[in-house]
């Protein structure tokens, strides 16, 4: 066991879905046109913000879909030149983009559809100059990315910025490792589910329903 | 063994002369120039992108992952054709064990070249050695596909050295064991590539090894067959019709065997009903019906002509050895269309489902369901890869002697 265990907790009863998370990402991490690590999923038609249901008996929540840090990851274990790896100390899977070779292989073994992106080409940015932290990592074309917890702000001790950005303060950032952390209170306390249990990779990002 | 010992008498001196003629010269440039202009495309692709491709996040593999899978499986015959009958001291398959590890080795080397084109960064492919994550399936494969291309090599010289005489039998008998263990092990850690990956339901199976080398003799042995039936056409070898029967048989024989695989799979996975029965409508009447039912028809037309003896014509089983080919073309389509055919978590966002491949959404605005279908570039680059393998194929009937000693 990893000491900590860096996850977060999304109460889906607080999310309105309104994409901020997923565009803070964005802007930090300064990802290319057309690429989210993070994004707001309707749990209910079949387009976005829609219903499931006849009225008035309609349902409807937001998922919202990143990296899911897994405590037993299906891409780590893959990667034929160990490009992603999780981290002993924190539990955070990582990507090293000097390492990839581009052979998408962590995609294909992924339960999690689409948080794995690969630069399918150079990375364009629409706003003509670079956005975010000037820690984040810069992108390369051809190698694969992804949601990597905003470890150049944990590294300064700052929580992720999607936690920071949420509007309806519904995420939630700590380690599930510690008992008397925020999100071990939380799972303790609410019913949460997680996403693709079957799987048995364990995410550590659990969602409050 | 007049022969072996005409052979002994003039050791030293090779009996099997290299075959060269002018069409063969002609066949061998435009082969060259057909490869040249597939490192051009393999260029652009590297130089403006992948993105080129058709491939997106949601279908991370396309056609060259197929087109790798189909060349691991066509390089098993001739292996298997060649050790089988050395190993077990049976009686071959007349004078076309050269010829069919020949086959086997520009095989594997295109399988190789399958992979680097798709691969993003291949000035990284040092990070391979470098960098080795021996956990990971994608790296066995790498090991034991360079292990079998060497020992491939290693078997045609012993081969070759045996018929001048020199080296023992019980030398090349033991080759012959190390070639078909390397053969056994490659298509089975091909298939674990995918078969290991837990995340799609459509791959996640024991049988997927098995069943990749039941589909790797198939295969293999009709490219065997189909080059035979060719090079004997072309007056390079005489082989007798029994030993092409013989072949002819033991391809219905691996068909019946891939079919039933099939037959299991295709049960265990609808039998509980749920997301397994998905993934059987997927095959049989959804997106992937049109590959499903190929390989299907296929599959028994090839078993029709192998134990139809007035079938056993060099016409038809040129035919059911292409239909062969097919059939597990057709399924390697299957196993990976299929594999990203079906996301696990589809619910609607930004960029989502057929919007984040390409190909899928342009298929899903001409009312089509499938995933992936390859881009131009894509088609391009493969018959590319298949000049080199023709180049290479016709370089060594040229350079190297491989025309059966039987014949001299």
């Amino acid at each position: 066991m990893s000491a900590q265990r860096l996850g977060m907790v999304v109460d889906t009863k607080r999310c309105v879905g309104c994409h901020t998370c997923a565009v803070t990402c964005k802007i930090e991490n300064n990802i290319g046109d057309g690429v989210f690590w993070n994004r707001t999923m309707t749990v209910g038609g079949d387009s976005i913000d829609s219903a499931s249901g006849t009225y008035p008996n309609l349902s409807k929540h937001y998922i919202t879909l990143a990296c899911q840090h897994c405590e037993n990851p299906a891409c780590t274990r893959v990667c034929p030149v160990g490009a992603t790896y999780k981290r002993e100390e924190d539990g955070v899977v990582l990507q090293d983009y000097d390492k990839c070779i581009g052979c998408r292989m962590c995609i294909a073994a992924c339960p999690y559809t689409g948080v794995r992106n690969f630069n399918w080409e150079e990375p364009q940015h629409s706003i003509g100059y670079d956005v975010g932290d000037a820690d984040a990592p810069a992108h390369q074309k051809h190698t694969v990315e992804k949601c990597m917890m905003c470890a150049h702000r944990l590294a300064r001790g700052e929580e992720p910025a999607c936690i920071l950005g949420c509007l309806a303060k519904a995420r939630y950032f700590g380690d599930f490792n510690d008992p008397q952390s925020e999100v071990s209170k939380l799972i303790s306390s609410r019913t949460y589910k997680q996403l693709q249990v079957e799987d048995g990779t364990n995410p550590s990002v659990y969602f409050l329903v | 063994m007049t022969d072996k010992n005409n052979v002994e008498k003039n050791t030293g001196e090779s009996q099997a002369k290299p075959y060269r003629s002018k069409k063969q010269l002609i066949a061998i440039i435009v082969c060259a120039f057909v490869a040249a202009c597939g490192i051009g495309l393999w260029m652009f692709q590297l130089a403006g992108g992948m993105v080129n491709t058709n491939m997106r996040n949601l279908d991370a593999w396309g056609l060259y992952i197929i087109m790798f899978m189909l060349f691991v499986g066509l390089s098993a015959g001739g292996l298997i054709v060649s050790s089988v009958p050395k190993l077990f001291g049976i009686k071959g398959f007349g004078g076309i064990s050269k010829l069919a590890i020949w086959t086997s080795i520009c095989c594997t080397i295109l399988a190789v070249a399958f992979v680097v084109v798709d691969l993003g960064g291949p000035l990284r492919v040092w990070h391979l050695f470098a960098y080795a994550n021996l956990t990971s399936p994608l790296m066995w494969d790498i090991i034991v596909l360079s292990l079998y291309l060497i020992i491939s090599i290693i078997y045609l010289w012993a081969t070759l050295r045996s018929e001048r005489g020199q080296g023992t039998a019980v030398a090349l008998r033991a080759i012959s064991a190390i070639a078909l263990i390397a053969a056994v092990a490659v298509h089975t850690v091909t298939a674990w590539i995918f078969g290991l990956q837990i995340a799609h339901e459509f791959w996640y199976t024991a049988l997927l090894g098995p069943w990749f080398v039941s589909s790797a003799l198939l295969s293999g042995l009709a490219l065997v067959l189909i080059v035979a039936i060719a090079l004997r056409k072309a007056g390079y070898i005489k082989l007798e019709s029994a030993n092409l029967i013989k072949m002819t048989r033991l391809l219905g024989v691996f068909c019946a065997v891939d079919l039933y695989f099939f037959a299991c799979d295709l049960l265990t996975s609808g039998f509980p009903g749920g997301s397994g029965g998905e993934v059987v409508a997927m095959l049989t009447t959804g997106p992937l019906a049109m590959f499903f039912w190929a390989e299907i028809i296929f599959g028994i037309c090839t078993i029709i002509v192998a134990f139809t003896p007035a079938l056993r014509k060099p016409g038809f089983i040129t035919c059911a050895a292409i239909f062969s080919v097919l059939a597990i073309f057709a399924k390697r389509v299957q196993i990976l269309v299929g594999g990203f055919q079906e996301a696990n978590i589809s619910y609607p966002t930004v960029s989502s489902g057929p919007e984040l491949s390409a190909a899928g959404k342009t298929l899903a605005d001409v009312g089509g369901a499938l995933i992936y279908t390859p881009s131009p570039l894509e088609i391009g680059l493969v018959v590319g890869v298949l000049g080199l393998g023709t180049f290479l194929l016709l370089l060594g009937l040229r350079m190297l002697p491989l025309k059966p000693v039987e014949e001299q």
